[in-house]
């Protein structure tokens, strides 16, 4: 029998699946950014193509392969509307918060209030620097130029 | 491992324990307004020592380490995947996002899906991050925006996720080789590739699985798709299309209503001059 189709290489698999499940739930939840909310989602889609296509291996059945190349379709459908709608929502309120439209929110959920957040001690960006070239560089004038004996 | 002596290392409570600082960590790692590098220095720490738990515990459930290869990709996917969500820059977090997408790639190569593999680097990372990438040099600030650097409820969301993966991965260790009478279908792959009249499926032979999903894969994959699942792929051509349209309908309609557009803004430029 194959290794990629015993019975810890489906539940190495799928728990890897579940990983990656959880931290795009999680980005869902958290994140306020509408782009990293997607691509979290994204993320938990990737997920679930991983657990369908170990099963696929396991079962040794082409089901689970032919339902990821569905999800790989889908995905790229939400990803075309989801952005339109991201840019619209962008070109309405110039940010990409999702709290910026929470007016939409029930009644009784309380509103996301932005405190004053302190400010990134802000260092200059270091670039990597080139020596500049055809500049003679600083000499010693008691150091020798030349050694005397090779 | 005996039931009856509390063992440290017994995969209970090294799944717990792995649960438990996951959460802890990708609550210290989300942004939270503040940039502490101690809290973020810590999160890593904790989040690698969560892995290695859960790779240890995973060796008790399942085995995991038999196949390095899958052991090293598969890191590679969680790591950068974790790096995507707690990344306080977009750019950064669609970056690691392409790192994660390529060790899902390998991952669903050392599973045998070769062709899955490939379109997932081709479809998602080719396309899909790419248009997202775009979208966020169209719309992202200069420099990080406020609602970059806070989060919906970092704790609640981290313990959210990491209780679902607990539950998940003890659901997933529980799983046994032999399944139910109720749920053991015959093996399709081992059929003839039937017609698109859906023949009749022979009651199950012997499955001689061990290497079916090898030879010939992606012409059985696409014979599969295009037998079996045709009018899926109708269906999935057909969402194409209106998502096509769909999307530019909605763009062109938001610029008749909101700002103007670049249509109307470049005749509204021409008309002096005629």
């Amino acid at each position: 029998m194959n290794a990629a189709q015993s019975l810890p290489m489906l539940q190495n698999a799928l728990t890897v699946g579940a990983i990656l499940f959880s931290l795009g739930l999680v980005g869902i939840l958290a994140r306020r950014n509408l782009i990293v909310m997607f691509l979290a989602a994204e993320m938990m889609l990737q997920g679930i193509s991983v657990s369908l296509v170990a099963w696929s291996r396991y079962h040794g059945d082409w089901g689970g392969q032919v339902l990821v190349i569905f999800v790989l379709t889908v995905a790229a459908c939400e990803a075309a509307v989801a952005l339109v709608f991201v840019l619209q929502a962008f070109a309405r309120t110039g940010r990409l918060d999702a709290a910026a439209w929470q007016s939409l929110r029930e009644a009784n959920l309380v509103r996301t209030v932005d405190h004053e957040l302190p400010s990134i001690d802000t260092l200059p960006p270091r670039y990597p620097t080139l020596a500049p070239a055809g500049v003679l560089p600083p000499t010693d004038e008691n150091e020798p130029l030349q050694r005397e004996h090779v | 491992m005996t039931p009856l002596s509390f063992n440290p290392l017994s995969s209970g409570s090294l799944l717990s324990g792995a649960v438990v600082a996951t959460a802890v960590s990708l609550w210290l790692l989300l942004p939270n307004g503040r940039e502490r590098g101690v809290a973020r220095w810590l999160g890593t720490m904790l989040g690698l020592a969560a892995l290695a738990a859960f790779i240890a515990a995973g060796r008790r459930l399942g085995g995991l380490g038999e196949e390095a290869v899958f052991l090293v990709v598969s890191v590679v996917a969680v790591i950068s995947a974790a790096a995507t969500i707690v990344s306080r820059s977009p750019v950064y977090a669609a970056i690691w996002f392409a790192l994660s997408l390529a060790g899902v790639a390998g991952v669903l190569l050392v599973l045998g899906a070769q062709f899955l593999g490939v379109a997932t680097i081709v479809v998602y990372a080719g396309a899909i991050l790419v248009m997202f990438l775009f979208v966020l040099m169209l719309a992202q600030p200069a420099g990080l925006a406020p609602y970059d650097r806070v989060s919906n409820e970092p704790f609640l969301s981290a313990l959210a996720g990491a209780v679902l993966l607990g539950v998940l991965s003890l659901s997933i260790g529980r799983l046994s080789a032999a399944p139910p009478s109720c749920c053991s279908l015959p093996s399709r792959a081992t059929l003839t590739l039937p017609a698109a009249t859906g023949a009749p499926t022979q009651p199950a032979q012997p499955a001689p699985v061990a290497d079916s999903l090898e030879h010939n894969h992606v012409a059985r994959l696409g014979a599969e798709l295009f037998g079996r699942h045709l009018i899926a792929v109708e269906a999935a051509g057909l969402l194409l299309l209106v998502a096509l349209v769909g999307a530019i309908a909605v763009v062109s309609r938001g610029d008749a209503e909101g700002t103007p557009s670049q249509a109307s803004l470049h005749t509204a430029d021409r008309r002096p001059s005629r």
